[in-house]
């Protein structure tokens, strides 16, 4: 049962926007998608391989700009950033990755994040290339959502597929023992930087084409959306500690668990709220629901807090914990 | 198998929710229209402003009987500033909540982004804020746009240096890195050689920065006659102060609206405010009717002061009502015809849409340019709507 | 002349100021080993306190130094005591969870604040606020001034307390060697959580004193966490002169860089000269000057 979850979960995602034509979901859906690329790929460095990026907005962002240049200064579809967008981001990755390898743990981690707000810099100050704040905006190829959400379908699942695939390779055995101690896989004869630049460029190429689809589907992007530190790099973050950091399908299960919390408390759970108030005429649940739509990111930010605390494995992780936590009397079951 | 149940009791309450999103929608029998407004992030207090003008209009069309005998409603959805953030509302809005039209739209760049999802999907959507140039560049035919673009925002300052101001010879441009500041300076740069003044510099900062001396000390030793800075409140506010701690005495200090024209500049920049210039769309003395009469109905309601952005949200909803009072039908398109043939006059001015230069649906108004004197903002230029005289050249610091 | 001469003494007094920010980061980073990317939201926390006194009950600015320390080093003793130290027992993939933790922290501050005060830019004007004396043709401002000495006063006295009180030897101590202080019967969980405390009453006086001459918003931390982790690593972990170098780098490099390069660049220099130091002089300025 649980080793077909996946294949069933994927025949789902397959038939939802055939069944449920409603755009706005399969706009959402389509979101989580690309996430999940962004999430793979930040687990792959961080949750394998050990080293915590908070940079991975710059290889998003190198990805979307891309894209998003190739279609602006050469009229070439924008389409082509995905197959060149990841590989500009591994070129971005791969110098930095060169010189700041030798950085360890925290100060690696301190490293990117000043790399994602060179990039951001950048972007915005070389307007000549890059139009700066005005950004680059693309009218996108299809009006339809449906052929944008079987790209992000595929994106989504290469992204877990081929990590999955990477770490029953021997570069697998590698990056987990990067992470488990870099000293004893050094004196075991692994060349640790150069298994730490891999690990990186798997990531960032991941990333860098997820970056290429969000300019193909979004259409519009300047260097505050995609070089973003709160709304890139650290959601990355977010995704892979929610989902579970160092297992396969965490990221799935985070960029779901994100996009959907972000959604909710934006919209006060859908007009829930709102329509409780009209229902009930109350004045205190109309002031609840403009507090709530209010308090995305406060959400984030508590949701964050509790899941360090006590599922530091993340949802998928510490999966056995929390059905435990949720069902108590499960272990009675199980003993019947 | 106990997991896959957990699973599926998570599934169901999301359905639960979601469903109940959806029935939520299906309500009585008004006209849906939706407006897009950044009302949390940054960005939130202009936002406020003009959710506040939208409803207070709102409330009045629905009180003298709505449109045809429906009443209007609003679906307010926030863009927390963010275009992708932005890009999520507005298709919630045309599929989950099917509405007639679209409104709102505060900064350029989540205005950029939506507007094309709105033109795909044949929705018109009304501009009313976002002032980039070319969001009325594209030939779109669904959107529309209230307020002028950028590169217009100083016209009448323009006038006022060829008529006026004669013997400024000299510019330096200070601008922040945003949309609104990198294309305005540029727009403003061509301007000036149109005008035949000398750019000695135009450079770019980074909004929030704690000290601008090392920029204002540049500008004075390049001995600019006039200083033109393209602001938000706050960064606004310290140019000012800094500009008189390093004692910087340009002919014209002038702001490119947005900031300078708030009230909170001038109790931030206090004294330093006093004699700055700003370009400005609106104030509550334009000759338009009824413009005083929504500055007052709004600080008697909502007890604080508004400003250009209220105004244009405010008069927004006018156009939006008139529209949909006009349109044959209350389809997507007919609603669109009938907003290219408007012909109101609103608080903010007359609105007609037509097609001049590259832009198309643009509504062409005339600006003002506005003053600081003695603590009120005052209309000095065109000369026939001038509510003081102006003060030219600014006294130097010393000498106030 | 002049511009060269106002830049160095803008970016003096900016330097003092920052070196206020990094001192605290520093010390925590140097006993705790994590960095803590709430430091800018935790000052935002202390300019928030100083406005609410000035505003409604018409408390000086530097008089709420008082409150606002105190405030912060009780609010850094709970972050540290009850999300951060419980992390260390908790079994987990990466080590840098409690740096996440942090981040997690910071975003929850931030709303809170938002929550509360909404995004409305607040600030506190007195009547020293742009006040200014001129040396020659170079203009001082006295806020600034006074920022600057208030800054280096506490750098001093953080100096003589880790120098010469039990405390500052233990927190020395841990930050050398937190097994070996153990064994010497330090109490390292104790020292953690007076550590935080006290470098976030250190950032709540950098707040504080920024308050007169500039302005307050939400979202103002993060730019400032930023600054603080550059200064730290410039200045080297856990040392207080350090820290004050390091600001006066950056805060010269800033003022530099805007006055000849262009002002779009000020913070990209800053997280420029932080990757080369983290390269070619691993350990800051600590290295040279041993302290």
């Amino acid at each position: 049962m649980k080793k077909f979850m996946p294949l069933i979960l994927l025949i789902i995602l397959i038939i939802f926007p055939l069944v449920y034509q409603n755009a706005y979901y399969q706009h959402l859906m389509i979101l989580v998608f690309i996430w999940v690329a962004i999430g793979s790929g930040w687990n792959m460095i961080a949750g394998f391989t050990g080293q915590v990026s908070f940079g991975d907005a710059a290889f998003f962002g190198t990805g979307a700009y891309t894209a998003g240049l190739l279609a602006h200064h050469f009229g070439i579809s924008a389409w082509w950033g995905m197959a060149f967008g990841g590989i500009m981001a591994m070129a971005v990755a791969f110098p930095f990755g060169w010189i700041c390898f030798r950085l360890r743990g925290a100060y690696f981690a301190l490293a990117s994040l000043a790399l994602n707000e060179v990039c951001r810099h950048i972007a915005t100050i070389a307007e000549p290339l890059t139009q700066g704040m005005v950004g680059i905006l693309i009218m996108p190829t299809f009006v339809s959502k449906i052929p944008y959400y079987y790209i992000a379908l595929a994106l989504a699942v290469v992204s877990v597929i081929s990590v999955q695939f990477i770490m029953q390779t021997k570069w697998g055995y590698y990056f987990l023992s990067i992470r488990e101690d870099q000293d004893a896989a050094e004196s075991l004869g692994i060349d640790t930087h150069r298994y730490k630049m891999v690990s990186l460029n798997i990531a960032a190429f991941l990333t860098g084409m997820a970056g290429a689809l969000f300019m193909n589907y979004m259409g519009f992007i300047d260097p505050e959306v995609v070089f973003s530190l709160h709304d890139i790099s650290i959601m990355a973050i977010l995704v892979g500690i929610v989902g579970g950091v160092g297992t396969i399908y965490g990221p799935a299960v985070g960029a779901f668990v994100m996009v959907a919390v972000h959604e909710f408390f934006r919209t006060g759970f859908f007009g829930f709220f709102k329509g409780l108030a009209v229902l009930t005429g109350s004045d205190f649940l109309n002031i609840a629901a403009k507090y709530i739509s209010h308090a995305h990111v406060l959400g984030f930010g508590i949701l964050v807090v509790l899941v360090i605390l006590y599922l530091p494995n993340g949802i998928v992780g510490d999966w056995n914990k929390l059905v435990g936590k949720l069902v108590p009397f499960k272990k009675k079951e199980a003993a019947t | 198998m106990k997991k896959s149940k957990v699973l599926i009791g998570l599934i169901l309450a999301v359905a639960l929710i979601f469903s109940f999103g959806v029935s939520q929608s299906i309500a009585a029998d008004t006209i849906k229209v939706g407006i897009v407004l950044p009302l949390t992030g940054k960005l939130a207090k202009f936002g406020e402003i003009e959710n506040k003008s939208f409803l207070m209009a709102l409330k009045e069309i629905n009180a003298a009987g709505g449109v045809n005998g429906k009443k209007i409603e609003l679906i307010i959805e926030d863009t927390t500033g963010k275009p992708d953030v932005g890009r999520s509302a507005i298709e919630k809005l045309i599929s989950l909540d099917k509405v007639v039209m679209l409104g709102g739209g505060y900064s350029s760049s989540v205005t950029w982004a939506t507007i094309a999802v709105a033109q795909q999907n044949k929705v018109p959507f009304l501009v009313n804020t976002g002032s980039a140039d070319k969001i009325t560049e594209q030939g779109w035919e669904y959107i529309f746009r209230l307020n002028p673009p950028v590169s217009e925002y100083p016209g009448a300052f323009a006038s006022f240096l060829e008529t006026i101001a004669t013997d400024v010879k000299t510019v330096a441009i200070l601008h922040e890195n945003s949309l609104f500041g990198q294309s305005g300076s540029k727009k403003f740069v061509k301007r000036c050689e149109a005008l035949g003044l000398e750019v000695l510099m135009k450079e770019g900062y980074e909004a929030g920065a704690i000290d601008f001396k090392p920029l204002l000390i540049k500008v004075k030793a390049k001995k600019a006659d006039l200083v033109y800075m393209i602001s938000y409140i706050m960064d606004a506010s310290l140019l000012m102060r800094q500009s008189k701690e390093l004692n910087l005495n340009p002919k014209l200090f002038v702001g490119g609206a947005a900031g300078f024209t708030l009230p909170e500049f001038k109790k931030n920049a206090a004294k330093a405010s006093n004699f700055v210039y700003s370009a400005t769309l609106w104030t509550p003395s334009v000759p338009y009717p009824g413009a005083q009469a929504y500055y007052d109905k709004f600080v008697e309601i909502y007890n604080e002061p508004t400003e250009y952005h209220g105004a244009e949200a405010y008069s927004a909803m006018y156009v939006i009502a008139d529209a949909l009072k006009r349109a044959k039908s209350l389809t997507r398109k007919d609603v669109r015809n009938a907003l290219a043939s408007t012909n109101l006059i609103t608080a903010f001015g007359p609105v007609k849409f037509i097609s001049y230069d590259k832009k198309t649906n643009q509504n062409k108004l005339p600006t003002f340019l506005v003053q600081w004197i003695d603590g009120n903002l005052e209309t000095v230029w065109p000369k026939n709507v001038a509510t003081k005289g102006y003060i030219y050249p600014i006294p130097k610091w010393s000498k106030r | 002349m002049e511009v060269f001469l106002q830049t160095l003494v803008a970016g003096i007094l900016k330097g003092g100021l920052y070196g206020l920010i990094g001192l605290g980061m520093s010390l925590i980073m140097g006993v705790m080993g994590i960095i803590n990317l709430a430091h800018g939201q935790l000052m935002m926390v202390a300019m928030y306190i100083t406005f609410v006194l000035s505003h409604y009950l018409g408390i000086d600015p530097y008089l709420s130094l008082f409150v606002s320390m105190p405030a912060l080093f009780l609010l850094g003793v709970v972050i540290q005591k009850y999300t951060l130290n419980p992390l260390m027992e908790v079994d987990s993939i990466l080590p840098e969870n409690q740096v996440l933790m942090t981040v997690g922290i910071g975003m929850v501050l931030t709303e809170i604040a938002r929550f509360i005060f909404t995004s409305d830019y607040k600030s506190v004007r007195t009547s020293y606020s742009d006040a200014t004396f001129f040396l020659g043709e170079i203009s001082f401002s006295i806020a600034l001034v006074i920022a600057f000495f208030i800054a280096i006063g506490f750098t001093l006295f953080m100096f003589w307390f880790l120098l010469k009180t039990d405390i500052g030897r233990s927190i020395r101590a841990t930050a050398q060697d937190k097994d070996a202080a153990l064994l010497m019967g330090v109490n390292s969980k104790r020292i953690t959580v007076i550590t935080f405390g006290l470098g976030s009453a250190l950032v709540a006086a950098a707040g504080t004193v920024l308050m007169p001459v500039y302005y307050l918003f939400p979202d103002i931390g993060g730019p400032f966490t930023r600054k603080a982790f550059v200064i730290t690593i410039l200045g080297g972990l856990g040392s207080t002169v350090g820290a004050i170098f390091g600001g006066l780098t950056l805060g010269l490099a800033e003022a530099f860089g805007a006055t000849y390069i262009g002002m779009a660049y000020d913070d990209m220099i800053g997280l420029l000269i932080f990757i080369l130091v983290l390269l070619f002089l691993p350990g800051g300025f600590k290295r040279l000057t041993k302290i």
